[in-house]
């Protein structure tokens, strides 16, 4: 038993740098995607706050000043970032679509811990390298951050990164009787854009919806560890926030497992 | 000799969306489909032997590569039962898994993205082989196939017969037991296709697995296969020896006339394109 798990532990580290190597190999495209991008991403954000708060007739919302709201969109985006699988998805879509996922199947290993070790290691990596942007802005704009509380933000994220995996788990066993499910990922990350805070904190929204959208175990992408690592939320919030995440992944995994299972079983082997 | 692959009554169906030509028909298509199917392989029974290479001969679309996805697991049977070294392959346990390899050559099954020797080092995690032994494994088997000097180059850069070379490398690292290689040889070159025969001829001599192999170049099959499968329509029409089936085969001719393995084979491809 300790022998498997050892081999399991060794494997999955294997797949985890595959994923590091694979990316290193297209230098520009990796540099565009963990510096640029979110370069981008954070300006245009920050930039929509700024515009908000120069048409507003008070100096805070919702009790908060344009500092807290800047910090937010800042770091935002670059949890948005992390917690959010195009790249991955889409693959593990084209691989059941196009038939190249045989020569996973015949292989002693699980589709999910393949896909799961390989986004793990990319997100890893793209975090470190991408954290300079927020850092730079934070120390050049003294936006409100408690560097303090970095770690169980990113604890949290990580934990939340188990199951948007869980989640492109069970879009990409739709391929197995539908084929091409691409647009079920856009779907899915416009919803998410929202349900994970992104788009603006979400206690600006209206109740109920408010209430039940934070207790969606979503919030735990960004507005939750954002929420408290910018001194929005306190440390409950993001117990609540491990717990419902704990209940989302039994439920998607068990959904995920069952849509593998028959998906299998219809699979044609597709190509050669 | 033990029996190492068994099937009884192997049956698999496909459900296919049959759309009529035209602009009307594809939006009628979105709304009602009509689905037709098709038997790929029909009930079909063999057993097969532990250290033979075996020729899986049939037109395209006879059942071949449905017969060699079912038998590796790739594939879940509509009817019918198989086991393969004792395990139902579709079950897809890791012991099981651990003890075969398929080769598609018409498909890649290492990473494009990175070079053939990163590739094996992942293969030697999956497979849980020792790294210094993978090493030398590949080594040996890249020194067979006259291919040491590509091993560290990305694979979308290598020529087609260079990554076939890096894939049956990849195939064999962790020694299966049985080996289903499904057109091996397919837009080879000459000597490359020749290349790759001498060298599946030696490593079956020297390690003895039980290979099932799929190819339209008779070559391939006249020269490795100890047994032939002729597959027609979903069902094996001949079960036998090469020499036999050529023997058989010229027992029905004319007087005067004689014909070769690849000579009957031909004829019998075309007799079933006739009949399709």
């Amino acid at each position: 038993m300790k022998t498997s798990f050892a081999v399991f532990l060794r494997r999955n580290l294997a797949f985890a740098k595959l994923a590091i190597v694979s990316n290193l190999e297209y230098r520009l495209n990796y540099f565009v995607d963990a510096i640029v991008q979110p370069t981008l991403t954070t300006g245009i954000e920050m930039l929509l706050w700024v515009a908000v708060f120069a048409g507003a007739t008070s100096a805070e919302i919702a009790g908060f000043t344009r500092e807290y709201y800047l910090s937010y969109a800042l770091w935002g985006a670059f949890f948005a970032r992390i917690c959010t699988s195009w790249m991955y998805e889409f693959r593990m879509i084209q691989e059941i679509d196009s038939g190249s996922v045989n020569s996973l199947l015949v292989r002693p290993m699980t589709f999910y811990e393949y896909y799961f070790s390989q986004l793990m290691g990319y997100k890893f990596i793209t975090t470190l390298v991408s954290m300079v942007v927020p850092v730079m802005v934070v120390l050049a704009f003294r936006l409100p951050t408690h560097f303090e509380r970095l770690p169980l933000a990113f604890a949290l994220e990580f934990y939340y990164l188990i199951l948007v995996h869980s989640i492109s788990f069970v879009i990409a066993s739709c391929a197995f009787y539908l084929n091409k499910v691409y647009s079920f990922t856009g779907a899915k990350n416009l919803a998410l854009w929202l349900f994970t805070g992104e788009l603006f904190p979400l206690d600006l929204m209206p109740e109920p919806l408010k209430s039940f959208v934070i207790a969606l175990p979503f919030s735990a992408g960004v507005y939750v560890p954002v929420g408290y690592l910018t001194g929005r939320l306190e440390v409950a919030s993001v117990t609540q926030a491990f717990i419902s995440i704990t209940v989302g992944l039994v439920v998607v995994n068990l959904l995920g497992a069952y849509m593998w299972k028959k998906g299998v079983n219809v699979y044609t082997g597709t190509g050669a | 000799m033990a029996i190492v692959i068994e099937t009884k009554d192997l049956t698999r169906v496909y459900k296919t969306y049959q759309k009529p030509e035209g602009f009307v028909n594809s939006l009628r298509g979105f709304f009602n489909r009509k689905y037709v199917a098709k038997v790929a392989l029909d009930k079909t029974t063999l057993q097969i032997e532990s250290g033979q290479i075996v020729g899986l001969v049939g037109a395209n679309g006879a059942g071949k590569t449905t017969l060699l996805k079912m038998l590796s697991g790739l594939v879940t049977p509509s009817s019918g039962d198989a086991t393969v070294l004792g395990y139902r392959p579709w079950e897809r346990k890791n012991e099981f898994l651990r003890q075969i390899s398929i080769l598609l050559g018409q498909k890649n099954q290492l990473w494009w993205d990175i070079s053939p020797a990163d590739s094996y080092a992942l293969l030697a995690r999956i497979y849980d082989i020792e790294p210094l032994y993978a090493r030398n494994r590949v080594e040996q088997l890249a020194d067979m196939l006259q291919c040491t000097h590509v091993l560290h180059t990305q694979l979308r850069r290598l020529s087609l017969g260079e990554r076939m070379k890096m894939e049956i490398i990849g195939s064999l690292l962790h020694e299966p037991k049985v080996l289903f290689l499904d057109e091996p040889t397919i837009g080879l070159d000459i000597v490359a296709q020749e290349t790759i025969r001498e060298f599946l001829d030696q490593y079956v001599k020297e390690k003895g697995p039980t290979v099932i192999l799929t190819s339209h170049y008779m070559d391939d099959i006249a020269k490795l296969a100890d047994k032939l499968l002729l597959i027609s329509k979903g069902h094996i029409v001949y079960q036998g020896t090469v020499p036999e089936f050529v023997a058989k085969s010229n027992t029905e001719m004319a007087e005067n006339e004689e014909v070769d393995f690849e000579d009957v084979i031909r004829r019998f491809l075309e007799t079933e394109s006739r009949v399709r």
